[in-house]
């Protein structure tokens, strides 16, 4: 089993630091004061370094600064960044470069530094514009300065922009969420990532749970949101993803389309392809200490190959998140596995009307009721 | 030595906390049989069920040299024997192996129902039964109150009682005096042709089959060629030795002794317990008596969750019922569960171990069915049939008759409880026969329907009495009564496996309760999930667990694809405990709830 043609190259680049944990979040990001931001840079292109053989001879598409709060970080540190990356790979000539952003005062004036570096895709972190919404969550930013946010990187000259929004926030009514989304909306951002809260293990929520919206009510947002959306020709082109024609994030499509990415930085993932038909994954030290200081080629805490039987699971898990769902043929061209080896879940679930197949096209997607209980369809495929 | 004046076979009749275990431990410690440090706390009790619920569920023995004031050495063999009610039966199979038995009545409690039908089945047996006396050390003990109770109602003479405590270790000795003074050597021909009784056998996975016996005549030596007469087929006898209680290989068993034998029999089937073993140069010694098939009282179907353990669960309920011979199996086809078996046993606790050890020590994830007792069903045709299963009742047009096992209860309690235990016994829908007063307990008998009696009515008494009152109880007769099958059906599908037969008095209660009961244990699923009771074709109950409005991970972002993985594996790991029945999943613990509703 080989794969004739590898899949398209992103790279990922993450920075752990923030200025304060938030309570919800599981993501590796740290507190700490006095960012060490040229030793990081420096780190991260040694890391870079020692990945290269991985992109067998492709250009990165994408690429994607995420955290942490990579913000915290300066416009001329990314500069360099940006700069080392190019000298040592090629980079795609249409490449999309985001970075995520938090909407504080002091960042919004980098924006337009990020914007000269090279960075052309912003994502803000808002979360929510209602002031008590962004104190539940910890948030250390208000609802002023995400409206300034917005406006100085739409300034800066992002015509590309993402805002994320959180809903089934503590105490959060189907009013407040729609609110929420409306402020949003007027910015006509093209892009919007709305997600409901989920409380992941080890965050100070899963310790002390906040007091969420019951499970009717936390329906009764997402209905009553979607059709907002809806009505402002947004795109739900991914289960939390929405988007104007032509403004959806290429970096995550490549994730979700089981493309390949390269990881650096403290806790990045990476997924490579190889010729032969294999398949690795890897993670970088977790602890930023235990990155900056290694030398290199100890970027890496540990990396698996991917058994065959596990590879209809892990193509699903992100392609039917997809509203459009895959092509066989593209299932086959990174898998290098047919539809049989979907089998036989694949006709229970389009038996039970919660995946379709379109036998011309060979497209298979989720359908409407497949969306709404897309967990239970993908833990077939597991 | 051809004589057999120097053994004592004696096993210990006592009811559940009344102290065996210990005893036993002293005596084991007193004649050496192990270190100190050996020692672990209730050795005898080996299975870990046994030693986790604090019960006696198989037998086993133990050899000890006791050098008595006489200053001979005598070998005693203890064989121990089960104190709960649902065990009566292997509590005889024990006694077949001994010419004594000890009766072990705590001092503060007094006489216990169990205890008197198990010294009725020893005296009945032949056997010489020596009233104990233990927990002298606390302050509630009264041995004159005790002693009188023994002789009211056992009927035995209880003024040479010994005085013991098994905690402090008070009176050990001389007990050991008594039984050696008083339970009488046992008899048998040394130089016979070898007859040798089964009392029990197991699975050892390194050493094949292994037979607890008792040798009734001869001699049973090392590299001999044996035959269990039910097979005919003959075994070289690979070890033979006794129980210290560590195994000890002593090359031979003669007649009087009890030891273990392993002669390389891989077949489970091969040495079946109440079996007469002999020698293949004499095989035309008879068989002895054996003992009496035992009827199961509870019958439950029991499920693999993966219909790939079929064969590994059959395989373990072989292993099973090699030294368990009252658990009977048989192949059962349910329309919800798929292929399983159909188990009888002798009470629910009998069960719950027997789930516990398939689970345990064969590691199968099992579902388990309500169980049920058997019915008797005269058709309209004239054809009476057994039911053991309420999906196979005959429909309700071909049924004359229904009837129902009805159970004789023997109960004591203490005069203060008297009242809470009639209440119970006519709540159970129970018949009052007779009505004793003993001293200051009471002896009461009562006709109890069994389906009422083998579910919780032990716990229950126990618990209206403060675990002062105790029961006997067996299987009297079939009396008609007005019975009906209670259906489950879940989306409009009747669940074949949860259906129970109940009382005719009890369906709008039984129905109600039992759908609100699965209501809580069936999570919601992707829709409307309706749950009906019903008799015939008439809905006595219904209620709806309403559908999940959605389940779907809202962030996925990263590259890190492995814990979103491990989050849905968990998910379908839970739902791998689910039965799924048309296209709603049930969980295991729904198949048995059917039960817990009261």
């Amino acid at each position: 089993m080989s794969l004739p043609e590898l899949p398209p190259l992103g790279l990922y680049i993450h920075l752990p630091w923030c200025e304060r944990k938030c309570p919800y979040c599981d993501f590796n990001s740290h507190e700490r004061e006095n960012l060490p931001e040229q030793a990081y840079v420096e780190a991260l292109l040694r890391d870079l370094e020692n990945d290269l053989p991985l992109a067998q001879g492709r250009s990165v598409r994408t690429l994607f600064i995420g955290g942490g709060t990579p913000s915290l970080f300066s416009a001329g540190a990314i500069r360099t960044l940006l700069q080392g990356i190019a000298a040592r790979l090629p980079l795609a000539e249409d490449l999309e470069a985001t970075l995520e952003a938090n909407p504080g005062s002091a960042e919004a004036a980098r924006f337009a530094g990020y914007r000269e570096a090279g960075i052309n895709r912003l994502s803000l972190g808002i979360q929510s514009f209602g002031n008590h919404q962004l104190r539940a969550l910890g948030r250390i930013h208000d609802s002023d300065q995400a409206h300034a946010a917005i406006l100085a990187a739409r300034e800066a000259g992002f015509a590309r922009l993402n805002l994320d929004l959180m809903h089934g926030l503590p105490g959060q009514t189907e009013a407040d969420a729609l609110a929420d989304l409306r402020q949003a909306l007027d910015y006509n951002s093209g892009h919007l990532s709305w997600y409901q809260l989920t409380i992941e293990q080890n965050t100070v929520f899963h310790k002390h749970p906040p007091l969420l919206p019951v499970e009717d009510a936390l329906a009764d947002i997402q209905d009553a949101g979607e059709g907002l959306l809806q009505a402002a020709k947004l795109e739900n082109y991914e289960v939390s993803a929405w988007a104007l024609p032509g403004h959806a994030c290429r970096h995550n499509r490549n994730y979700w389309t089981f493309g390949d990415y390269l990881g650096i930085g403290a806790g990045a993932h990476g997924k490579i392809s190889h010729p032969d038909g294999r398949i690795q994954r890897y993670a970088k030290k977790r602890q930023p200490e235990a990155y900056l200081s290694a030398a290199g080629g100890e970027h890496r805490a540990r990396q698996d190959w991917l058994e065959q039987e596990a590879l209809p699971g892990e193509y699903l898990l992100n392609a039917l998140r997809l509203r459009e769902g895959f092509l066989l043929a593209d299932y086959r061209a990174r898998t290098g596995l047919d539809r049989d080896s979907l089998q036989p879940a694949l006709d229970t679930m389009l038996a039970r009307g919660l995946l379709a197949e379109n036998p011309d096209t060979g497209n298979i997607r989720a359908t409407p009721l497949g969306r709404r209980f897309l967990d239970s369809v993908i833990a077939e495929f597991l | 030595m051809s004589d057999l004046s120097h053994i004592r076979n004696f096993s210990i009749i006592a009811h559940i906390d009344h102290g065996k275990s210990t005893l036993a431990d002293r005596f084991i410690q007193y004649c050496g049989g192990l270190s100190d440090r050996e020692m672990a706390e209730q050795v005898l009790d080996s299975m870990d069920i046994e030693r986790e619920r604090g019960i006696t569920i198989k037998a086993q023995s133990v050899t000890l040299d006791y050098t008595a004031r006489d200053g001979k050495v005598y070998q005693l063999n203890f064989i121990d024997t089960p104190g709960h009610v649902d065990f009566s039966y292997e509590v005889s199979r024990s006694l077949s192996a001994c010419e004594g038995a000890l009766l072990v009545v705590d001092a503060g409690q007094g006489v216990e129902a169990q205890s008197v039908a198990n010294c009725y089945t020893a005296i009945e047996q032949g056997l010489e039964v020596l009233p104990i006396l233990n927990k002298m050390d606390l302050p509630q003990a009264d041995p004159d109150k005790v002693r009188a109770e023994i002789e009211d109602i056992i009927g035995i003479d209880a003024t040479t009682a010994c005085l013991v405590s098994a905690k402090t270790g008070l009176g050990i000795e001389d007990a050991l005096e008594y039984l050696v003074e008083n339970i009488p050597p046992p008899e048998g021909d040394r130089d016979a042709p070898l007859q040798a009784l089964i009392i029990d056998s197991w699975f050892d996975n390194y050493l094949g089959v292994v037979s607890l016996v008792r040798v009734k005549q001869g001699q049973l030596r090392k590299r001999d060629k044996i035959i269990p007469k039910s097979t005919g087929k003959a075994h070289q006898v690979d070890a033979v030795g006794i129980f210290t209680p560590k195994r000890l290989e002593t090359g031979v068993l003669r007649a009087g002794e009890v030891g273990f034998v392993v002669a390389g029999i891989k077949d489970i089937q091969g040495a079946p317990v109440g079996d007469t073993l002999v020698n293949a140069q004499q095989p035309d010694v008879p068989a002895l008596p054996g003992f009496k098939k035992v009827k199961p009282q509870v019958y439950a179907g029991i499920f693999t969750i993966s219909t790939d353990d079929y064969e590994d669960f059959r395989e373990a309920l072989a292993k099973l019922t090699l030294n368990d011979a009252s658990l009977f199996y048989e192949p059962e086809t349910s329309d919800a569960l798929g292929f399983g078996f159909r188990c009888g046993f002798l009470g629910m606790l009998h069960m719950e171990i027997i789930q516990e050890r398939l689970e345990r020590e064969y590691d199968l994830d099992l579902i388990t069915t309500a169980p049920t007792v058997v019915y008797e069903i005269e058709k309209k045709d004239g054809e009476v049939v057994y039911v053991d299963n309420p999906s196979r009742l005959p429909e309700t047009g071909e049924i004359e008759e229904m009837r129902e096992p009805i159970a004789r209860c023997s109960i004591l309690v203490p005069q203060d409880y008297l009242g809470n235990v009639i209440t119970l016994c006519s709540e159970k829908r129970g018949n009052q026969i007779d009505m004793q007063f003993l001293g200051t307990q009471v002896s009461v008998v009562y006709d109890i329907p069994l389906a009422e009696v083998v579910l919780d009515f032990f716990d229950r008494i126990k618990s209206v009495s403060r675990g002062y009152a105790s029961l006997d109880y067996s299987f009297d007769r079939f009396e008609p009564a007005q019975l009906a099958r209670l259906d489950v059906l879940i989306n409009g599908e009747r669940v074949d496996a949860l259906a129970v037969i109940v009382h005719r008095d009890q369906i709008q209660h039984r129905g109600r309760v039992l759908t609100d009961k699965m209501k809580e244990l069936i999570p919601r699923q992707m829709f409307d999930v309706a749950i009906q009771a019903a008799v015939g074709g008439k809905v006595v109950a219904r209620t709806t667990v309403k559908a999940l409005r959605k389940n779907v991970t809202a962030k996925c972002y990263g590259g890190d694809a492995t814990r979103k993985k491990k989050l849905l594996e968990k998910q379908k790991a839970g739902k791998k405990r689910m039965k799924q029945v048309g296209s709603v999943e049930i969980p295991q613990s729904a198949f048995l709830a059917v039960l817990k509703v009261d």
